[in-house]
């Protein structure tokens, strides 16, 4: 029963702040690890900035933060995403140096998590040895967790065991599920990126966990089959992202669905219940097609596949390819089974309702109406109740509102001045026209504004028959007013 | 008491030899108390009652022995009893006319009038004004009659207890004492009815008061016995104060008027080619300000909506002086009312249940105000979306035929719904191939399966799902038994 867009929403406390030193820690007594193993365990230093969705013309707030990273291949360190994301300035410090070591990103995956750190000048790591990736491990079996948390200065290290291999969100960007391994080790902040170890390979990364109010010793961290596709797709020198089958199921555990689709009662095949047009699969799939085999895999009713002897998510299989991969799948439409192709692809509008990171907001000013484009970032920024608003961003997908209007374009902020002063009913509206042109996105109201036709413009909202109306011989004077008030550097970023 | 002396010769020579105690048992003989018994209906499990609650206030006697009570005294009565005061005699009574959106009713004896032979009816007094003194009317449990003086200081129009309906209301100054069995209270001025008392906010000593004008209106309309209730324009409008926006509309430096942004389909406005985008210049050559206000010789400004609900009646004719295009025109319009029924989403729902249809434990239900706010005080906020935006805008569901949002309010575990159980909140647009635009068509379509198998459909995830029909005729009969019934279509 996966929806694409996931809204469970879970506080989970992302680690990222601990304060640690580096020096060396108590390596001799842990059997698997030796001293040469921790060199190849880092404390990765953020600067970063984080953007300003309510003034977007400013540079941002300057924050920071640590994580833990380590050592995959040569000059190449892994951590999470979230460690290193809005990034400014990033500094490695090793084990028993006092000397931070200016890093810089290599790659950045922000849907699984995961970032490939080199530095600058990497001598300081000749001779050290990177960790080797192992498989996926059994539940119930040891893992140690190795990293820079909160709670000391030094190297820390902790052991539990993995309790759970599920399917479950990525809370950095909230829309992804990727195959997750909880353990029962005691994760902290800062341990985020570090190394989890079994029989002496690198078996998870750490990155999340619930926070201690909700659920006790549940600590995540992303698998070898995630890393391992990471390392993959970077191969070739680009981070292409993961793909979708875009497209939502629902079980088929009722006998009258399943005699209605002429289906036997044996367990097998899951319904479709729409498959996104834009989509890998639109097209292809359609409501009330049955999926009864995945690349080779019955699929049970329940969604469920057999891989490598475990039952896992039938998206599983999507997980592990990559963009222009085909798999194939087997449906039952009007009582007949076809064997189908699908080219898979990423599924964009999706992007909607995902956090964002390393990007700077996109917005006009205009007479004081601040226009930008909504997405997850703007929606948290403005705390917008609206209800239009709040259907645009809900059913951005499941509306086909993303065919209609690829950018919703959200009358964000007012800044007070006398062009505007009757306008502030307005704020949190959506834009749909200007001056007659249909709005779909932030370059379409740049250029119908930029246009000199006429006294007036017109600016018309969704859900309300009133539209704004500005003199235009009032706008070069107040523009400049404006501008200079509110110190508004550039009046627009419309993005690169 | 003395200035209440005064009010009463300046108002009245003939009260001047009135003794107060004489005054005072005059009225005590119009005001009756109102002892009500109310159960509503479960909204989620519709086939049942909630609990049953009382409320006890006070009614105003009129002539022909009728009896005036706030609708909101009774509303989904089980059981309504007049009690005198006095004598503590009861009888039991029904309601005769009821206007939910202007919170008034009339209510009579069941048995006749000789139960209200002994007491005097109240006239109406319309006249009230600002710094008019008026007295509210409690009793004491032992049945002496308690008055409270309180000051007139303005009026308004605001919303009534039903969230669409917005009325005349005055406000008044002064404590009023808290007793039990207050819920309503008859002011009177100069022993006459003057309105009633339909909150106080003990905090500021605010009183609102619904008044005698408006209560005049829904008697008259009542007289004839077939009650048609207060006409609306069915629009919405914006004000005109943005010096740009009135330059735009070309709008006269002189001229006031409001901004039409939206016309309801049915309703007086559209009825008389009122198009949104025109701008109401005046009423009845009352002109309307920049922001929607008239000047009443009595209160001042007051929302030129009160020209329409509080003055005049469904039928009358209105000039309407509007401006299209930059070009003053004169409109004819003749007042109608939109039934209530005949909207997508029913604003309120009293005195009947919900309606509903059973599919095998599929529990299908016409979307209503009372169901989203279900969703708590902040319904608004948490009520699903794509219910909240049909609220919002029925046009888009209107334009397709549909006369009812018919919903899957529920799902209950039952050997049909196996897989089902957490589905919920849905819009259905399909059963069995038919469109579904009330819930008799639910009814209609639940007779049409195919191949033992009823088909439906929905708006959003999962968009489709089957029943096996003969296992949900079952589940009906099972269902029956347990719960009395299985549908309520009308």
């Amino acid at each position: 029963m996966k929806s694409p867009i996931f809204s469970f929403i879970i506080t989970i406390l992302v680690w990222d702040l601990a304060p640690a030193q580096e020096k060396n820690g108590k390596e001799n007594t842990n059997q698997e690890n030796n001293s040469s193993r921790y060199e190849a365990v880092v404390r990765i230093e953020n600067s970063s900035l984080n953007p300003d969705y309510r003034n977007p013309w400013n540079t941002g707030r300057d924050s920071g933060g640590n994580g833990t990273g380590w050592l995959v291949g040569e000059n190449k360190f892994l951590t999470n995403a979230h460690v290193v994301s809005n990034s400014r300035i990033i500094y490695i410090k090793k084990v028993g140096d006092a000397k931070p070591y200016r890093a810089k990103i290599v790659h950045i995956a922000h849907d699984c998590d995961l970032a490939m750190l080199e530095l600058e000048d990497p001598s300081a790591f000749e001779g050290v040895k990177p960790f080797d990736i192992g498989k996926l491990p059994q539940l119930d079996t040891t893992v140690k967790v190795i990293g820079y948390p909160i709670g000391g200065e030094r190297i820390s290290i902790t052991s539990g065991v993995v309790s759970r291999i599920d399917f479950l969100s990525y809370s950095h960007t909230s829309v992804d599920l990727h195959l997750t391994i909880q353990i029962d080790a005691a994760i902290n902040p800062g341990n985020s990126g570090g190394p989890v170890i079994q029989n002496g390979k690198v078996v998870g990364v750490a990155f999340q966990g619930y926070s201690g109010n909700i659920a006790q010793n549940t600590g995540y961290m992303i698998p070898t089959p995630v890393i391992r596709r990471f390392l993959k797709d970077v191969e070739d020198g680009n981070y292409d992202h993961y793909v979708d089958l875009s497209m939502s199921d629902f079980p088929l555990l009722n006998p009258a669905q399943r005699k209605a689709l002429g289906l036997a009662n044996d367990g097998i095949g899951i319904m479709v219940a729409a498959a996104e047009e834009d989509g890998s699969a639109g097209g292809i799939l359609k409501t009330g097609d049955v999926l009864l085999a995945i690349d080779g895999r019955s699929v049970k009713s329940n969604g469920l596949i057999n891989y490598e002897g475990e039952d896992v998510n039938m998206n599983e299989i999507v997980e592990r390819k990559f963009a222009g991969d085909v798999i194939k799948l087997k449906i039952w439409r009007e009582n007949k089974s076809i064997d189908t192709k699908v080219t898979l692809k990423r599924f964009l509008p999706y992007l909607i309702a995902a956090k964002k990171y390393d990007e700077k907001p996109r917005y006009i000013m205009f007479s004081g109406l601040v226009f930008q484009p909504l997405d997850r970032n703007l929606m948290a920024a403005h705390g917008m109740k609206n209800l239009q608003v709040r259907y645009h961003f809900d059913s951005y997908v499941s509306a086909d509102i993303y065919k209609d209007r690829p950018e919703v374009i959200v009358l964000t902020s007012i800044l007070p001045d006398s062009i505007n002063s009757y306008f502030s009913d307005f704020k949190h509206s959506i834009v749909d026209e200007v001056n007659g042109v249909k709005v779909k996105t932030l370059k379409d109201v740049h250029n119908a504004l930029a246009k000199d036709e006429g006294d007036y413009i017109i600016i018309s909202l969704l859900g309300s028959g009133r539209p704004i109306v500005i003199e235009r011989a009032k706008v070069q004077a107040a523009q400049k007013r404006i501008q200079e008030k509110y110190n508004v550097i550039n009046d627009h970023y419309l993005g690169d | 008491m003395t200035k209440f002396f005064i009010l009463l010769f300046a108002s009245s020579a003939s009260v001047l030899h009135y003794s107060e105690e004489l005054e005072a048992a005059s009225v005590d003989k119009s005001v009756i108390r109102v002892n009500t018994t109310m159960q509503s209906y479960n909204l989620i499990q519709p086939w049942e009652k909630g609990a049953s609650s009382t409320r006890i206030g006070l009614g105003a006697v009129l002539p022909q022995g009728k009896v005036l009570v706030t609708a909101q005294m009774v509303t989904d009565a089980t059981y309504i009893e007049l009690e005198k005061p006095d004598t503590a005699a009861k009888t039991t009574a029904q309601v005769i006319t009821v206007d939910y959106e202007a919170n008034l009713a009339l209510l009579k004896p069941i048995n006749g009038n000789d139960f209200l032979s002994d007491r005097v009816p109240f006239e109406l007094d319309t006249n009230l004004s600002p710094k008019d003194k008026v007295e509210a009317w409690q009793f004491e449990a032992n049945g002496t009659p308690v008055t409270t003086q309180i000051t007139v200081s303005k009026a308004e129009v605001r919303q009534s207890f039903i969230d669409t309906a917005r009325f005349l209301q005055i406000q008044a100054n002064g404590p009023v004492q808290y007793r039990s069995g207050s819920f309503t209270l008859p002011l009177a001025k100069n022993n006459k009815l003057a309105g009633l008392l339909i909150s106080y906010s003990s905090k500021d000593q605010i009183s609102n008061i619904l008044p005698a004008s408006i209560i005049e209106h829904f008697l008259k309309d009542a007289e004839d016995g077939n009650y048609t209730g207060f006409p609306n324009l069915g629009i919405m409008y914006s004000q005109t104060l943005d010096e740009q926006f009135r330059n735009y509309l070309k709008l006269d430096q002189k001229d006031g008027g409001v901004f039409v942004s939206k016309v309801v389909e049915g309703a007086s406005a559209a009825a008389a080619s009122i198009k949104s985008g025109d701008v109401i210049l005046s009423i009845n050559g009352k002109e309307i300000d920049s922001r929607g206000n008239y000047i009443d010789p009595v209160w001042g400004k007051l929302s030129f909506s009160h020209l329409v609900r509080g003055k005049a009646f469904t039928g009358d004719s209105m000039k309407i002086k509007i401006l299209r295009e930059g070009q003053k025109k004169d409109v004819d319009l003749r007042l109608i009312r939109r039934p209530v029924e005949d909207y997508l989403i029913d604003p309120y729902m009293f005195d009947r249940g919900p309606k509903f249809s059973i599919i095998g434990g599929i529990v299908f239900q016409e979307l209503s105000v009372p169901f989203l706010k279900l969703f708590g005080n902040d319904w608004k906020s948490r009520a699903p979306i794509k219910m909240l935006m049909a609220h919002a805008n029925p046009e888009m569901y209107e334009k397709e035929g549909r006369r009812k949002l018919v919903i899957l309010t529920r799902t209950i575990p039952t050997p049909a719904t196996l897989g089902y159980e957490r589905l919920s909140t849905l819009i259905v647009t399909k059963i069995n191939g038919v469109h579904i635009n009330d819930i008799q068509d639910v009814d209609k379509a639940a007779g049409m399966a195919t191949n033992g198998q009823h088909r439906i459909e929905f708006e959003s995830y999962p968009k489709l799902i089957f029943l096996d029909a003969v296992l949900a005729e079952r589940v009906n009969a099972a269902l029956e038994k347990r719960i009395g019934i299985t549908k309520r279509l009308n």
